[in-house]
């Protein structure tokens, strides 16, 4: 019985420690990031698209509009090809090819990223300048990263709910006469809504927080601009650009204040999955 | 609904049956107790204390760990700050090194520090090897990286997009090439930031019609490297004032440093760290 307890306490302990982590996280990111909420300014730092820490510059609007851009970018790339390739995988394809394709992708999401980003600086990016007459740097570029790399994620849960949807509903679609394709988009589709949606929310938690691939990229200028064409930033590849020799004071806390964006981004999207899973349940 | 054991249901899934919340907060503390103490640091006083310019950071950290490895229980503490900082607390007493990115001012020469250069910094100007352009005028340099020329015809080259490539704001590198090249203007927002010489030479490697900077050691075969006013950037036209975008980093100390803090500097300045450290970003000053 005491080893039983024993095990508890210590399992517990690693609960715990996780949970004390995110918190620790939390608490040290809000705290750092205060010097650059109060001196800057809430307003400033978020309708300001001038960072130029060393005159005292820091909006970040233009790295939020990048973030932001990019991540829709890659959604509106990555979501249909996902849920596509879902519904070819779990309502087309023969068995053997399903498999395949499957692993496929199972093994794309293994790929670290970097290696898709630095695919995509000695591919995409001279081929985007070739056609442009650009530097082949910017939205556009990182937005085709982004889309592989949320590919896996949209697929894999999309193909899941697919899965766990009742075989009655095909087969009463069927019964009724409907075509393979009616079945799919007016019956299979519509149930497994909630589930898809779920799949392109942790999706774009997987877009909005990658870096590196993302750096690789976009050009990490700082400014602001809504052409898919030119060099931009987004919050993550601005921060991993500056943070080295960011000097302690405001400069560093706003780096902070990014991360805590951030943050903010991960939570609401997490929420949302949870509203929506809890509704389903209802 | 059939059972759906996707990554987001699971999610959801909760212990129902919570352990006892004391437990969960005796371990807290415990662990809290135990973080919160790695902060603490114990001065010691065999410790040699740096701390100044971030541009030295690196190379004065390298050789503290280098010369802490050799043994002897030494100790050095290296910090940033920057080269103002670092000078005044030297002359304060605080530190035994004042890494500086700069030369002493009049006014915090108090006579009594010493200089000792440890690396000749050396910036060159490279373009793609497609640009058609051989030398730049320190205005036309000046005139591109601020955004007032967008296109190479402007500067007598081909008729393409300008596309500068710069470092990231908190570089030395970028730090001295603003100061001197462009006259301590900034450059334009629409220049791509790469946080590295290695990442720099690069992006304009790879990309047509590129124009960025790197330290002398980075230039090789994938760029081309580009004379500034007519002095091609070479080490002896550094040396002798005539390549203006040089510098020298300097470790200022006390005219009467610890016997550690002169046998520290003597390391710094020896032939392996010169030559096995030192030269892999700047020029060797032996």
């Amino acid at each position: 019985m005491a080893r039983e307890r024993y095990i508890k306490l210590l399992l517990m302990a690693c609960a715990s420690l996780s949970f004390l982590a995110i918190l620790l996280i939390f608490i040290f990111i809000l705290r750092e990031s205060m010097p650059a909420l109060t001196k800057v300014g809430f307003g400033n730092l978020f309708t300001s698209t001038d960072w130029n820490p060393d005159k005292g510059s820091f909006g970040i609007l233009a790295f939020l509009n990048g973030t932001i851009l990019t991540t829709l970018g890659g959604l509106i790339i990555g979501a249909p090809l996902g849920v596509g390739t879902a519904i070819f995988l779990d309502q087309v394809a023969p068995k053997k090819m399903a498999t395949v394709i499957r692993r496929g992708i199972e093994l794309l999401a293994g790929i670290p990223s970097v290696v898709i980003g630095w695919f995509g600086l000695i591919i995409l990016v001279p081929f985007i300048a070739r056609i442009t007459n650009s530097s082949g740097y910017g939205i556009a570029a990182a937005s085709v990263v982004l889309a592989v790399m949320v590919l896996p994620t949209i697929t894999a849960l999309s193909v899941e709910t697919l899965r766990s949807l009742p075989i009655e509903l095909k087969e009463a679609s069927l019964a009724m006469g409907a075509t393979r394709w009616q079945s799919i988009r007016t019956v299979l589709l519509p149930a497994a809504r909630e589930g898809i949606l779920v799949a392109v929310i942790l999706g774009m938690g997987r877009a909005i927080g990658e870096t590196m691939a993302v750096q690789m990229v976009i050009g990490n200028s700082r400014q602001f601009t809504l052409s898919l064409f030119k060099p931009t930033a987004t919050l993550t590849s601005r921060l991993v650009t500056d943070m080295g020799e960011a000097p302690p004071g405001v400069f560093r806390s706003s780096l902070f204040a990014m991360a805590l964006v951030l943050l903010i981004f991960a939570m609401l999207l997490i929420f949302s999955v949870r509203m929506i899973t809890r509704k389903r349940k209802a | 609904m059939r059972k759906n054991n996707s990554a987001a249901e699971n999610y959801g899934n909760r212990r129902r049956r919570s352990p006892s919340l004391k437990a969960i907060l005796a371990i807290l503390i415990l662990i809290a107790a135990v973080t919160a103490c790695s902060g603490c640091s114990v001065r010691r006083s065999g410790v040699i204390r740096v701390a100044g310019s971030t541009t030295v950071l690196p190379l004065a950290q390298e050789g503290a760990n280098r010369f802490m490895d050799m043994g002897g229980g030494k100790n050095v503490l290296v910090q940033g700050g920057g080269s103002s900082v670092g000078i005044s607390q030297l002359s304060a007493g605080i530190i035994d090194i004042a890494n500086s990115s700069r030369e002493l001012k009049p006014e915090e020469d108090n006579g009594r520090i010493v200089d000792n250069r440890i690396a000749l910094d050396v910036i060159v100007l490279v373009v793609n090897r497609g640009v058609q352009v051989a030398n730049l005028s320190s205005q036309q340099v000046k005139d591109i990286f601020t955004g007032a020329v967008t296109n190479w015809s402007q500067v007598e080259g081909q008729d393409a997009p300008v596309i500068a490539v710069v470092r990231d704001q908190a570089s030395g590198t970028r730090e001295m090439f603003d100061e001197i090249a462009l006259d301590k203007e900034e450059s334009a927002s629409s220049a791509i930031e790469c946080n590295s010489n290695g990442i720099v030479r690069e992006t304009v490697g790879n990309t047509p019609n590129a124009i960025g900077y790197v330290s002398l050691g980075y230039v090789n075969a994938t760029i081309k490297a580009i004379d500034y006013d007519g002095v091609a950037p070479e080490e002896q036209n550094a040396k002798d004032n005539t390549y203006p975008l040089s510098r020298y980093l300097h470790m200022f100390t006390s005219d009467t440093p610890r016997p550690v803090t002169r046998e520290f500097i003597e390391f710094v300045l020896s032939p392996d760290f010169q030559n096995e450290v030192v030269t892999q970003e700047y020029i060797p000053v032996i």
